[in-house]
């Protein structure tokens, strides 16, 4: 009994002690950029590939003599996949570690949370990397994912011309599905098609007997799709019902590593997004290399936050020297209209605070991705005025 | 007509020399001390800001420590509470309508209330009649409970906020007066509600209900036997804990400044379990030390050890399961029977 008494309470004092340490005492003044990263949890593969491309070009630029001279200092928070962890990291982000700027996170509720926290709350700049549904709009604030119209402009003629004029819209029940399908209906419409039917299941929904009805009932030649959480399971149930074969589908979230899990149900379907391994660009190539030599082969960057942190490290860079100084509405105000030779093409940051770049429009063939066509400048069409 | 004799003591008699008491209360005073003496030697605002959520993660600890650990009553959706107390302040303070908004102070009274009714509501299904619940049967429930709120606010459109909740704009304090929203204002305040739950807990435990639900938790054919009015033990006591969870969730979330459809889930509805597990199940100090020491080891190892934390915070709690089956502070004993 006596001994345990002792045991536990050195446990107590051991733990306590070990979470305490996190002084540092640098007398350089680094730029310190902070990065809030679902590295464990649901959106684990994005997490990491925003953290990942982020430190990339860290190391490439601090290896090119840093941000104005200055070394870059990245300070990398799990954030879980949860909205009360991303709260307390981007605090802890913001009035512990005092960063220049703050990266991430991957999910849109916590994207609320971290825009509360990061820029309302503490003044601090926001880069969100994550394909998104657009419309956040603030002076801090920069989107360098991509939003829906950039997307949906190439995707649809596409699919019209290979299946026909007849969309169905069948997404997720939250934010980022019904704000594209809103912007994606017009743009049917532009091209002569109509929406047949439109469904919202829920996040993770285990009956699909909805969409196997509608799809029966409406007859769509093609099924625009933004249910990223079980998409295999929404494929599966289609299958199932015999409709796969005959229906054309295309989706603005479908990335390599999710791609790679559901090859099979996914053949033949249309993705648009801004970067996959077999995107277009001089500058691809070497990006996979270099991530690969950093992570160990294998390792690729997945969808659009990858590149898009990418991106933003050195158009952070850019805009820091312009400005000369790191004070975040200076910072602000340098980096729109500022361009950049990102893997993928050029990328240059609208005064709508949402990156016009490169789509690349990719064709499941034979289990792999292959390249359809890439178009390049896309605009985000965001109407933001901060 | 009461049936035994020791147990017709208006409250379990105070043990003289009884060792588990003392050393219970020097546990308590060293805690308290610390509570007091974090803020004077830390300049951290941060790092008391957030010890000051944890405070309320340790109100919710003892809501559930309540009825698990001196109820017998595992509970798999105590979030629903937490989280629930949240959704409600939120809603309220938000959401525009007949009598909407209202300002938070008579937002969180609502939340508490509602809470508690809700508890009520449960505690008539499942501990009355002839279907009463217990063990695993219980658990399953409170399981569905938790599902039920995650499915609820992720499917409840404008008025929930769906999958993206509710952003909050409320700030804890007295407008131009005294801000307790963040930092050391927000510390006083946690604490000040973790000592009250703390003793408000303690006191209902020590008092003859808590003694009957400690008996439930040990035998509850023999406390039925006896003649005690089972259900309506458990009944209280599980109202007092989630109106005390739904309390300590409400501040929470308005600190957080948003909540979203998590906050009410299972795996919310787990960590709480996991707190009162590692400090000490049926112990309360326990429970309050785990919901401190367990989220500050994750908060600060996840931004460290940013490809092992989680081994290593498994690997901790496993040991200390294992080397401690009955907690950190396990040691401190059950409640002293009389």
């Amino acid at each position: 009994m006596k001994k345990r008494h002792v045991l536990a309470i050195a446990v107590v004092l051991a733990l306590l002690a070990g979470a305490c340490g996190n002084d540092d005492g640098t007398a350089t003044e680094p730029i310190k950029i902070g990065i809030i990263a679902d590295l464990t949890g649901a959106f684990t593969t994005y997490g990491t590939s925003l953290s990942r491309s982020a430190q990339l070009a860290v190391d490439e630029v601090n290896a090119a003599g840093g941000i104005d001279g200055r070394q870059v200092e990245v300070i990398v928070e799990d954030i879980q996949s949860d909205v009360t962890v991303t709260v307390d990291k981007a605090r802890k982000l913001v009035e512990s570690d005092h960063v220049d700027l703050v990266m991430g996170p991957i999910g849109s509720d916590a994207n609320d949370a971290a825009f509360q926290t990061v820029v309302q709350e503490g003044g601090t700049l926001l880069f969100y990397t994550e394909t998104y549904e657009g419309g956040k709009c603030d002076e801090r604030y920069f989107s360098f994912g991509a939003v829906p119209a950039q997307q949906i402009r190439p995707l649809i003629p596409v699919l019209q011309e290979q299946y026909g004029p007849k969309a169905m819209l069948f997404g997720a029940d939250y934010v980022w599905p019904h704000r594209s399908f809103e912007i994606a209906k017009p743009i049917i419409e532009e091209n002569g098609g109509t929406v047949v039917a439109e469904l919202y299941l829920p996040l993770v929904a285990e009956d699909f007997t909805e969409l196997v009805r509608q799809v029966r009932d409406t007859q769509p030649d093609y099924i625009f799709a933004l249910y990223p959480a079980v998409w295999g399971a929404a494929l599966k149930a289609l299958d199932d019902a015999g409709l796969l074969d005959d229906i054309g589908i295309g989706t603005i979230f479908l990335g390599d590593p999710d791609f790679a899990g559901i090859a099979d149900l996914a053949e033949g379907d249309y993705t648009a997004l801004p970067f996959f391994t077999v995107a277009a660009g001089d500058g691809v190539q070497p990006f996979l290399d270099a991530f690969a030599a950093k992570y160990g082969e294998g390792e690729i960057p997945s969808g659009g936050e990858g590149v898009g942190a990418y991106d933003a490290v050195y158009l952070y860079k850019q805009a820091v020297e312009k400005a000369g100084t790191t004070d975040p509405a200076a910072v602000a105000e340098a980096l729109v209209g500022l361009s950049y030779d990102g893997p993928t093409g050029p990328v240059t940051m609208t005064p709508s605070h949402h990156l016009r770049q490169t789509i690349n429009l990719v064709q499941a063939q034979g289990g792999e991705y292959m390249l359809v066509d890439s178009f390049p400048d896309q605009d985000p069409e965001e109407a933001c005025n901060p | 007509m009461q049936p035994v004799g020791d147990l017709t003591e208006g409250r379990p008699p105070e043990p003289a020399a009884a060792p588990g008491r003392r050393t219970r209360r020097t546990a308590e005073i060293a805690f308290l001390v610390l509570l007091v003496a974090l803020p004077l030697l830390s300049n951290d605002t941060f790092l008391i800001d957030r010890f000051g959520r944890y405070f309320l993660f340790a109100v919710f600890a003892i809501s559930v420590d309540l009825i698990w650990g001196y109820g017998g009553m595992f509970t798999f959706g105590h979030a629903a509470f937490f989280g629930g107390g949240g959704y409600l302040v939120a809603m309220l303070t938000t959401r525009t309508g007949s009598f909407l908004p209202v300002p938070f102070w008579i937002a969180l009274p609502l939340a508490v209330a509602a809470a508690a009714v809700l508890a009520l509501a449960m505690s008539y299904f499942v501990f009355s009649g002839r279907e009463a619940l217990r063990g695993v049967e219980f658990a399953v429930v409170t399981l569905a409970v938790a599902v039920l709120a995650e499915r609820l606010t992720n499917a409840g459109g404008a008025v929930t906020g769906g999958q993206n909740g509710i952003l909050m704009q409320t700030r804890l304090g007295i407008p131009g007066v005294i801000s307790l929203h963040r930092g050391y204002g927000f510390y006083a305040l946690t604490g000040i509600l973790l000592v009250a739950a703390y003793l408000g807990v303690q006191r209902f435990i020590r008092s003859r209900p808590g003694l009957v639900l400690r008996g439930i938790r040990d035998n509850e054919d023999r406390i039925d036997l006896l003649g005690y009015d089972v259900a309506q033990v458990k009944r209280r006591a599980f109202v007092l804990s989630g109106a005390l969870a739904a309390l300590a969730g409400a501040l929470f979330h308005v600190h957080e400044g948003i909540v979203s459809p998590g906050a009410v889930g299972v795996s919310s509805s787990t960590l709480v379990l996991l707190w009162v597990v590692l400090g000490g199940r049926g112990t309360l100090l326990g429970p309050v030390v785990g919901a401190l020491l367990l989220p500050h080891l994750t908060a600060s190892l996840s931004g460290t050890l940013l490809d092992t934390w989680l081994v290593v915070v498994g690997v901790i709690l496993v040991a200390v399961i294992t080397l401690l089956p009955a907690g950190l502070l396990g040691f401190l004993g059950k409640e002293p029977e009389p």
